[in-house]
């Protein structure tokens, strides 16, 4: 199972941190909860991914999904720190040309 | 040391966390698995047991859910690591040779495209009033 840790930097920047696995069982609540935050007017998000450990396809249409919420609203969605268990899920997806991982939070809306 | 490890259970999501939890006791007692192969194998198996869940759903409304069971065995030996899952529900309806990637602004789909990539062979066949899918990883020699 997986948590999700929630924050807002001085930026104004959504931080998202699952932790554990990120799976069918917990995409849905994953998705809910970088749209809630969007939807609140936070529509900059880095999903910090370094404490991820597992990934799977429900868990990046949750990321599509919550990309699109966020550009939609004028904002974008990056992840940040993904493992090289978890990277290789994007690569195997070719999520990575949408998505391209960044290697660091406070770094992930820099260019 | 053990090489082998068998789950039965209803065909829910929940199952898939009992499935993750039991490859990770799998892979304490076989510590020459590599990394990269514990990671492609339990990738597709966690995609080819969600799928089996969402048919269980799509396919058996208006019976109750989690009344398919599924049967998992899971083997290791020196060059392969194979997994054999079978469920008692109506056929699934796959052509795993028409699989593609979709593209990446597409939410779903993707499941048994990664599943098929991350494997060396993904096999499905309907038999004996069973959905029965074959797993196959290649051990890459560390």
């Amino acid at each position: 199972m997986s948590e999700f840790d929630v924050r807002t930097t001085d930026d104004g920047v959504g931080v998202v941190t699952p932790r554990g696995r990120l799976t069918m069982v917990t995409a849905r609540r994953f998705r809910e909860v970088i749209t809630e935050l969007v939807a609140a007017g936070t529509t900059r998000v880095v999903v910090d991914l370094a404490e991820t450990t597992f990934l799977d396809s429900s868990a990046l249409g949750a990321l599509v999904g919550g990309l699109k919420a966020a550009r939609l609203a004028g904002g974008d969605l990056r992840i940040a720190r993904p493992t090289p268990a978890v990277l290789s899920v994007f690569e195997l997806t070719n999520m990575d040309r949408v998505l391209r991982p960044r290697d660091s939070v406070e770094g992930a809306f820099d260019v | 040391m053990s090489d082998r490890v068998t789950i039965g259970a209803p065909a829910t999501p929940a199952s898939i966390e009992l499935v993750q939890t039991a490859l990770a006791t799998l892979w304490e007692q076989q510590p020459g698995v590599t990394a990269r192969d514990r990671m492609r194998f339990e990738t597709a198996l966690v995609e080819v047991v969600g799928n089996v869940v969402e048919h269980a759903y799509a396919l058996d409304q208006g019976t109750t859910p989690g009344s398919r069971q599924l049967e998992l065995e899971i083997s290791v030996d020196d060059s392969t690591i194979i997994a054999l899952l079978s469920d008692d529900g109506r056929p699934a309806d796959i052509d795993l040779g028409a699989v593609t990637m979709p593209d990446p602004e597409a939410e779903s789909g993707r499941g048994l495209a990664l599943a098929i990539a991350a494997l060396d062979d993904l096999r499905y066949v309907h038999a004996d009033g069973r959905n029965q899918w074959t797993l196959i990883c290649v051990r890459v020699r560390p």
